[in-house]
């Protein structure tokens, strides 16, 4: 279903493209260049397109589990941007604050502090969703908004700016750096390139564990079987004893967790420092779409964060060379996700016969509206 | 019988495929006009297919339908309301904050002028139609403050209302009290000598013998018999629905009861709506008894029940379990202490539908040390082999542990939750409703189970809206009413007399 739906945005977007006077097969061709350095004709680097992809990749893994674990809980967290922030601003002040530290010390640090400060940002909405019932859609939207504006506050003008009228904070120590794959050197020339314009960083391997670790935790552990039960029938979890409120808090807190350190790595493994890029960042959001596309698996997610990755990558070569706006790509994720979303290709699987698979479900014994009407139909029996 | 013996509906040849199921297999059904005609079967056995294609909620895929003699094409209910079928569903239709005479006319309001609701013509109708009928009503009542039975009337009146010669009514005594049943009987007997044709669908086979002529059995999407009611007997129709012979009658030795197991005083809770549900209920539960606990639905079972088992808070009164307060205590240390629960909502509280059975059989007990490593890594072995041992000590029929129990058969499922918890060998175990909507099969298991756990020496508390099931059951009977026990009768009390104080009316007789 999900690689249906991502075919059927492609189509339409070939036609958009079409339509407006390009040529869809270019824009294609460059995007298929810019993610994965297939078929490059500009003579684009293949492996850096491919280390460019990768760095898209890895926040976009960490923070669509952040979005997939409470979706597993009923619940939907909009706020892996906001932990995310708070997870780097966290990051950013402890890699400054201690930048002589060495870095067995430090970088551990860095990444846990990121992850506290992210637990803690989604935890206020946990903590507000379990006891007074706010709904965890706006409080987390709006822990965005903190989140994004004291970012702003804090480098322009505010303690972390480096220096007046720059936007952005005094780097980290280099304690608090993740090392990149290939190492950082001007002169070292690997695959015609110098070995420091590939940015992809040991990061990929914390993402890819945050991948497994949510796996395990939702399939084989006691917490992630009460996470899947409260998503599934709150009232059924607490009629068996599963304390409802604890588990959302518990889910906030671990996802927060995990976007927090998505922000971490970020400022860790590639940025090094805040800056005003992150005003405008869009990684939780895009997490919304991975965690969907990704069907909330573990591998399912991994392979989303790629196709979102080579997608933002490949946006700018897309430009460069067939000349096509790289918005494209943006509308081609909002076509994704709406073809996910109103479920286009199940529909259009039961228009054409043949290819129809059965209804799941046997045609109800009585008109859908029936029970909630009788719920309200029959009051205490009075005599 | 009415004079005439004509064929008011006849179906031919219905048959109907539902995805993995046959539900209706070259079924052949014929009511005579003027008669009360029953269709039984269990659950799945297609009785409510063939109703809905009946009154065109289904289309079947072959087969005709002959109304008065003439064949017909029923498109949807419009056709079929046009056809003067109606039908008085099991979940009533109504709108609680209307007027009966509001609820009666909808969609078919008498207009004055452009558009303004005739509210004198529509009382007229209706008063000439309950008057026609004995239907006493009033029109101006507001609806949710009606009793159940006498919702239902209305609904048989909105029936009626729309020209309804032939009114099919499905479970109808399923939400009413003896007594409102017996009116219910009058209603339909008056509803015939109007020579206005019935079907009635139960699985109430007493019921089915008291008030229908001819009988109609269906299992498996297929018509296994037609019966003249005069010249047969339940144990015959069970045989015929379940297709072997069925212990109708439940063999039990006599209770050998111990020390009190639960102590229940003076215990008051709300209920959701936070009012006041339980006010007052006092009973003492011994260990190797059945304690049955009959009362019409809505007067405190469901929230003693929860109460009991942790899911709710007492606002007042103590429970004690051997002595030991739990009062407070949550489900899951009720669990631990050996309280089992059975809740009544299988499907909303009981289960995850979408998990599988092997999930479901821990649910609640997923840290227990048994399916966990240090509460938190599953003991997945562990698990399989507990569900595989479940599924066949009670029978759960599925072709695997890991089907989502949303799949299976009410009667599996609710072998499913039995499983689950007589599996963890309670002390006391609360069952309520345990085998609403159940096969009869299924139910004669569930019965028996519930029977080997008091004869293993556990305490049983049994509430169930059947008092057949309360009365077969249980080693003794707590009436409640009102949310308090008004009294504790022997099992072989007699019914009209346990119907009594269900409704209030033996506390009164009392008292007087």
């Amino acid at each position: 279903m999900p690689l249906g739906s991502v075919l059927l945005a492609f189509v339409v977007d070939g036609l958009l493209v079409g339509v407006t006077g390009g040529n869809p097969f270019a824009a294609y061709g460059a995007l298929l260049c810019g993610g994965f350095g297939f078929i490059c004709t500009q003579g684009e680097n293949p492996v850096l397109q491919i280390s460019n992809t990768i760095v898209f990749v890895i926040p976009l893994i960490t923070t669509g589990v952040a979005v997939a674990l409470p979706f597993r809980a009923g619940l939907f967290n909009i706020g892996a941007e906001g932990q995310l922030l708070a997870g780097a601003i966290a990051c950013t002040a402890i890699g400054i604050k201690f930048s002589s530290l060495p870095s067995p010390i430090l970088l551990p640090m860095v990444l846990i502090g990121g992850m506290v400060a992210g637990a803690l940002w989604a935890g206020v909405a946990g903590v507000l969703k379990a006891t007074i019932g706010a709904h965890e859609v706006v409080t987390t939207i709006m822990m965005n908004y903190v989140a994004q504006w004291f970012l702003r506050y804090l480098i322009v003008g505010g303690p972390l700016q480096l220096a007046p009228g720059t936007s952005k904070s005094s780097p980290i120590g280099a304690g608090a750096r993740l090392a990149t794959v290939l190492p950082n050197d001007n002169t070292l020339i690997i695959f015609g390139l110098p070995s420091s314009v590939y940015r992809v960083h040991t990061g990929l391997l914390i993402a890819l564990a945050a991948a497994a670790i949510f796996a395990f935790l939702l399939w084989r552990t006691s917490l992630g079987y009460e996470i899947r039960a409260v998503g599934q029938s709150q009232k059924a979890a607490r009629y068996a004893g599963v304390s409802v409120r604890r588990t959302i808090i518990v889910t906030m807190l671990i996802a927060g967790a995990f976007s927090g350190l998505a922000g971490a790595t970020e400022i860790a493994g590639v940025d090094h420092n805040l800056t005003d890029k992150y005003f405008s960042d869009s990684t939780g959001f895009d997490a919304i779409a991975v965690a969907l596309l990704g069907l909330g698996s573990g591998v399912g997610i991994v392979l989303a964060a790629i196709l979102f990755g080579a997608l933002h990558a490949g946006g700018s070569v897309m430009q460069a060379d067939a000349n096509i706006s790289g918005n494209l790509v943006f509308i081609l994720q909002a076509l994704i996700l709406f073809s996910i979303a109103a479920n286009f290709v199940g529909a259009i699987r039961q228009r054409i016969p043949g290819l129809a698979r059965p209804p799941t479900a046997l045609p109800p014994e009585m008109p859908p509206a029936a029970p909630m009407m009788t719920e309200a139909a029959v009051p205490p029996v009075e005599s | 019988m009415s004079d005439s013996q004509a064929i008011a509906v006849d179906m031919r040849g219905i048959t109907k495929q539902f995805p993995g199921v046959l539900a209706n297999n070259q079924v052949d059904f014929s009511v005579t006009r003027g008669e009360i005609h029953a269709l039984v079967g269990e659950n799945g056995a297609g009785k409510s297919t063939l109703m809905n294609v009946l009154y065109g909620l289904v289309h079947p895929d072959s087969g005709e339908i002959l109304i008065n003699g003439k064949m017909v094409h029923i498109g949807g209910p419009r056709d079929a309301i046009g056809l003067g079928i109606g039908m008085v569903h099991q979940h009533f239709m109504l709108i609680p904050v209307f007027s009966v005479g509001e609820n009666i006319m909808l969609g078919r309001e008498p207009v004055t002028g452009p558009d303004f609701f005739d509210r004198a013509r529509a009382r007229a109708a209706i008063a000439e139609l309950t008057k026609a009928y004995g239907l006493a009503l009033d029109p101006d009542a507001r609806m949710g403050d009606l009793p159940v039975g006498l919702q239902q009337r209305a609904e048989i009146v909105k029936v009626l209302y729309r020209g309804a010669e032939i009114l099919v009514l499905d479970e109808p005594t399923g939400v009413l009290t003896p007594q409102e049943s017996k009116e219910l009987f009058g209603v339909l007997r008056d509803l015939v000598k109007a020579d206005k044709t019935i079907i009635f669908i139960s699985h109430k086979l007493k019921e089915v013998l008291e008030i229908s002529d001819r009988i109609t059995v269906m299992r498996r999407g297929k018509v296994v018999g037609h019966l003249i009611t005069k010249d047969t007997n339940e144990e015959a129709i069970a045989t015929l629905m379940v297709g072997r012979a069925v212990l109708l009658r439940v063999d039990k030795a006599p209770a050998k009861a111990g020390e009190v197991a639960l102590k229940v005083d003076n215990l008051t809770a709300n209920s959701d709506q936070s009012v006041p549900a339980l006010k007052g209920a006092s009973f003492e539960l011994r260990y190797g008894e059945i304690l049955g606990i009959a009362g019409v639905e809505g007067n405190g079972q469901s929230e003693l029940m929860e109460v009991i088992a942790g899911t709710r808070r007492a606002s007042g009164g103590q429970v004690l379990l051997a002595g030991r307060d739990i009062t407070t205590m949550d489900a899951n240390t009720e669990r631990d202490a050996g309280v089992a629960f059975i809740p009544e909502d299988r499907r909303g509280t009981g289960l995850v539908l979408g998990f599988s059975i092997a999930e479901n059989s821990i649910l609640g007990r997923e840290r227990a040390p048994s399916f966990s490593w240090r509460h938190f890594v599953l003991n997945l072995i562990a698990i399989r082999n507990w569900a595989l041992r479940l599924v066949k000590e009670f029978d759960i029929r599925t072709p695997s542990i890991d089907v989502a129990v949303r799949n299976l058969s009410g009667g599996n499922q609710q072998k499913v939750i039995v499983a689950r918890e007589i599996g963890s060998n309670p002390k006391v175990l609360l069952a309520a409703q345990p085998t609403r909507g159940v096969d009869i099969g299924a139910i004669e298991f569930i019965h028996r189970q519930i029977i080997k756990e008091r004869d293993n020496g556990a305490a049983v508390l049994l509430v169930s809206a059947e008092l057949d099931e309360v009365r077969s059951l249980s080693d003794r009977i707590a009436v409640m009413y009102e949310g308090k026990i008004v009294s504790i009768e022997p099992p072989d009390a007699p019914e009209e007399r346990l119907g009594l104080l269900m409704t209030g009316g033996g506390t009164r007789a009392g008292a007087a």
